[in-house]
């Protein structure tokens, strides 16, 4: 499917990782191009092949809106999670940071896959756990030290 | 009669000397309601005016923030973003009090 196996796909029998393959679309992104807003449904999983994806939030900065990096994805990586986990909502916006090729796919028929090949279902889901604790025990850090520097300058 | 016009007259020259003189001195001065609304469209001027100042500690940071371009303020929060993650990962692969708390380098802390 891809150049980098996809952090998703990990574990999957070849015979899983062919279904899979037979669910997935293409998208091909010019640079600058935006794959999903903040707010949007979200139905759809990706998996980046090619090229960069920059996932960003709106910040305050000198009274204007403008949207800061939180988290860069590259070949291989997950974008898109919250179309497996409720509310299906995407809560970040994903831009292509360079001309970039990803694969999507939808989450009904994903779902439905695993419904009739549930170890595939299995190691997908194991996958996506350790995608998104990882991003939580990041956060986690990054905000402990944050915390930590108030707690420094309160105290100094 | 003749010394009383000289006298009035000296006297006219003087005022209008002096009305010269005053109108010269003070023409640099705004009224003081133009310098009221000088005040209200630049507040940082006012409230630079308004706080005590001991040898212009508290203002030097404020000014030295303002004078940072946008482009630049974002480019420094994304490096700040980066630099933090990469720390934070590197607490993950090696979970310590001192590797979560590691020193950054970023200009937004320092």
């Amino acid at each position: 499917m891809t150049d980098v196996q996809p952090e998703l796909l990990r574990g999957l029998a070849k015979e899983d990782a062919a279904g899979v393959e037979t669910l997935a679309s293409r998208v091909h992104l010019k640079s600058g191009a935006v794959l999903f807003q903040l707010g949007a449904e979200a139905d759809t999983v990706y998996l980046v092949q090619r090229g960069r994806i920059a996932l960003t939030l709106p910040v305050q900065v000198a009274g204007r809106e403008e949207d800061v990096l939180v988290e860069e994805r590259q070949a291989g990586q997950t974008v898109g999670w919250s179309a497996l986990i409720p509310p299906h909502r995407f809560t970040l916006k994903a831009t292509a940071l360079v001309d970039t090729e990803v694969i999507g796919l939808a989450r009904s028929a994903l779902l439905d896959y695993f419904a009739a090949n549930p170890a595939a279902g299995l190691a997908v889901i194991r996958n996506l756990a350790a995608v998104i604790g990882q991003r939580l025990q990041v956060f986690q850090a990054m905000w402990l030290r944050e915390m930590q520097r108030v707690i420094d300058r309160r105290t100094a | 009669m003749e010394m009383f016009l000289m006298a009035l007259c000296l006297s006219l020259f003087g005022v209008a000397a002096s009305a010269l003189a005053f109108g010269a001195a003070t023409r640099g001065e705004p009224a003081p309601r133009e310098r009221e609304a000088g005040l209200k469209t630049a507040p940082a001027l006012k409230a630079a005016l308004s706080t005590p100042r001991f040898f212009g500690e508290d203002l030097a940071p404020v000014d030295m923030e303002r004078r940072v371009p946008l482009e630049v303020l974002l480019l420094q929060i994304e490096r700040h973003i980066r630099l933090e993650q990469a720390a934070a990962e590197s607490f993950l692969h090696d979970p310590s009090p001192e590797s979560l708390h590691s020193r950054t380098m970023s200009p937004l802390v320092h």
